[in-house]
Order: C-alpha cells, then sequence, then structure tokens
C-alpha cells in the first residue's frame, strides 16, 4: 500500500470529522462502539488514499496519521 | 516505509499522557490546535523558542496544557499584560496567545489593545465561540449570524476585533473558520515572518451554548453551517465586519 492510515483508537472521540472531510471516501465510522460507546473510524477503501493530509489536520485529538511508503514520492505540499 | 508502529509525526510537541483532549467532539479548539502544531512542525520551529500563553479560563485556557512548549510561570492575572511584559524582556522569543471571550472580560479589552499597539513579533489567536452573550442579558445568542433575528441593540453585534486590531497597526489580521484550517495554517505561516503584532479570529461553535433548536445540527452539522454561511473577502472594509448580513466574513484583512 502506498500509504498506510494510522488511526489511535484510544485517543478518538468519535466526533467523525475525518469521515466528513475525506473526500477520497477513505474512511467510514465502524457500526460497532468500542467499551467507551465510541464509533470509532476505520480505513473502509484505503487503496483510494490521496495523502491529502485533511484528515490529519481535521483531527482534534491527534488520532490519525499517514505514513508514506519511502519508495513513493510524497504529494502533500 | 518512512515509519513503523509510530505515533503521530507531531507528538514531539505534544504531551501525550494528557490526550484525548477535553474539549467536546465537534468543537473547532481542537483543530485550532491541531493546526497550530501543524505550522510549527512543517516551519521546524525550535520548540525551546516558542512560549505559549492560555489562560486557565474555560475551555481555550486549556490549550497550554496539551502543548510541550514553554509556559512562562506567571503572578498575573491580566493574560495580555504578562505575554506583554514576556516579549519585551525576551525579544527574542517568540509568543503565542490563545484567549477567548473570557479573556477579554477578565483581561478587559484595553490591555488588549494595550497589546497590540506594543506587542511587536506576537501571534494572537482569538478562539472567537460567540460566548460574550452570556456575560450580558442577551442569552439567546441573538448575535449569532444562523440565527436569522432581527437584530434591535448595538450590543448585539459581534466583536468586531479584527476592525480594533488594524486600527492599532496590526501587520497581519485574518479572520477563519475551523473548516478553513489549510487557510488558517497559511495565515499562521505568515505570522512567523512578521515583526508586527499578528491576529488571527478563528470563528468556531460551541456545542454546549449554541440550541440546538436553531437548526444547527449536531457535531460537524454546526461547523458546516459556518462554513455555508461564510464569504472570504481579502479586500472587504474592516470597519463592517461583523455579521449583520448573517453572513460570516472571513479573510485576510491586512497583511503588511
Amino acid at each position: 500500500m502506498k500509504y498506510e492510515i494510522h488511526i489511535l483508537e484510544e485517543r478518538c472521540k468519535g466526533c467523525g470529522i475525518c469521515v466528513e472531510i475525506c473526500q477520497a471516501d477513505v474512511l467510514e465510522l465502524s457500526p460497532e462502539a468500542n467499551e467507551k460507546g465510541i464509533q470509532v473510524p476505520y480505513p473502509k477503501k484505503p487503496e483510494n488514499c490521496l495523502n491529502c493530509g485533511m484528515g490529519e489536520m481535521f483531527c482534534p485529538d491527534f488520532a490519525i496519521y499517514v505514513w508514506v511508503n519511502d519508495d513513493e514520492e510524497e504529494v502533500r505540499e | 516505509m518512512s515509519g513503523g508502529n509510530q505515533d503521530h509525526p507531531a507528538s514531539h510537541l505534544l504531551h501525550l499522557a494528557r490526550m484525548p483532549s477535553v474539549w467536546c467532539a465537534g468543537c473547532g479548539i481542537g483543530i485550532v490546535v491541531n493546526t497550530f502544531i501543524q505550522t510549527v512542525h512543517k516551519l521546524n520551529l525550535d520548540p525551546s523558542e516558542l512560549f505559549v500563553f492560555s489562560s486557565q479560563l474555560g475551555c481555550t485556557g486549556k490549550i497550554a496544557e496539551y502543548l510541550k512548549f514553554k509556559q512562562p510561570p506567571s503572578k498575573e492575572r491580566n493574560l495580555f499584560f504578562s505575554a506583554l511584559r514576556f516579549k519585551q524582556k525576551r525579544p527574542e522569543s517568540r509568543v503565542v496567545i490563545f484567549f477567548n471571550e473570557n479573556d477579554l472580560v477578565v483581561s478587559g479589552i484595553d490591555d488588549f489593545l494595550f497589546l497590540c499597539e506594543r506587542g511587536k513579533g506576537v501571534l494572537a489567536v482569538f478562539i472567537n465561540s460567540f460566548l460574550h452573550h452570556l456575560f450580558l442579558e442577551h442569552r439567546e445568542l441573538e448575535c449569532f449570524p444562523l440565527g436569522k433575528k432581527v437584530l434591535e441593540k448595538e450590543s448585539q453585534f459581534l466583536f468586531n476585533l479584527p476592525g480594533e486590531v488594524e486600527k492599532c497597526g496590526a501587520s497581519l489580521v485574518a479572520r477563519w473558520t475551523p473548516l478553513h484550517c489549510r487557510r488558517l495554517m497559511f495565515s499562521m505561516k505568515k505570522s512567523f515572518s512578521k515583526h508586527g503584532f499578528s491576529f488571527i479570529e478563528v470563528i468556531s461553535p460551541c456545542l454546549m451554548y449554541h440550541a440546538s433548536e436553531r437548526g444547527l445540527g449536531k457535531k460537524l452539522h454546526r461547523m458546516d453551517d459556518f462554513l455555508k454561511n461564510s464569504a472570504i473577502m481579502d479586500g472587504k472594509s474592516k470597519d463592517n465586519l461583523d455579521t449583520r448580513e448573517n453572513q460570516i466574513i472571513l479573510g485576510n484583512f491586512v497583511d503588511n
């Protein structure tokens, strides 16, 4: 995979901003809540990720970030 | 892989043990903090030279607790005065202030305007959540741009801080919403290269006080309403930046 999406479940509050803001429709809220009662997002279509950085920038709790493979050139500015 | 199972790229700038933050899911403060951290990370600023000031009042006052930047001890209760005094003692440092309406009420707007005139090289980020009417007799937020109410008194209008700050000779004056965080980041980047005072207002929804009967929905929908009802007018006159036309005027108003 070109970009690897990491979501830190212990920090997520389930606001859903990353899901709404993602233009490539990569993320989706999980149907089941975790032990805190939070529906944590998960990468439904990680192959669609463009590494635009919007989900990472919009997360208020620094719970999501994207790692880039060294072989690929980073698209983000 | 450029990183294995590591943490967030900007984790060295954060107190991770205190995460997750206390802010509501859907509040704009977290996005502003994230944007600020990303700005510092991308500009490769030295964290030891950054000094973040925030009072301990309200939600905005907790911003400094999550950041690993230095917080100088101060016995002053006046946020603006203590920041100005620190900047004058250490002119080489970068001072960033996060504040909201509570601080304006407690510290006084006169001291804030004094900071605008004298605070060279200071970045002030004002997170406006429309809470100042809680201190007045209006508890229904008539000033709210999406409330669609007829305004009768001058006190029902929003603060027009960008207009006041510009008169004090600020180098950079901007106003954005949390959903304009990319533009907000550009404004923050610019502010670190300015020698004068920089002021950025972020109009952010408060999930506690903005009643849902105003048709604002929940969580992200409120932020989305801010986005839909805003217009970017960079060359707009700074004298009329309130929301009399039921519209939030955004942009980089001053860039000297």
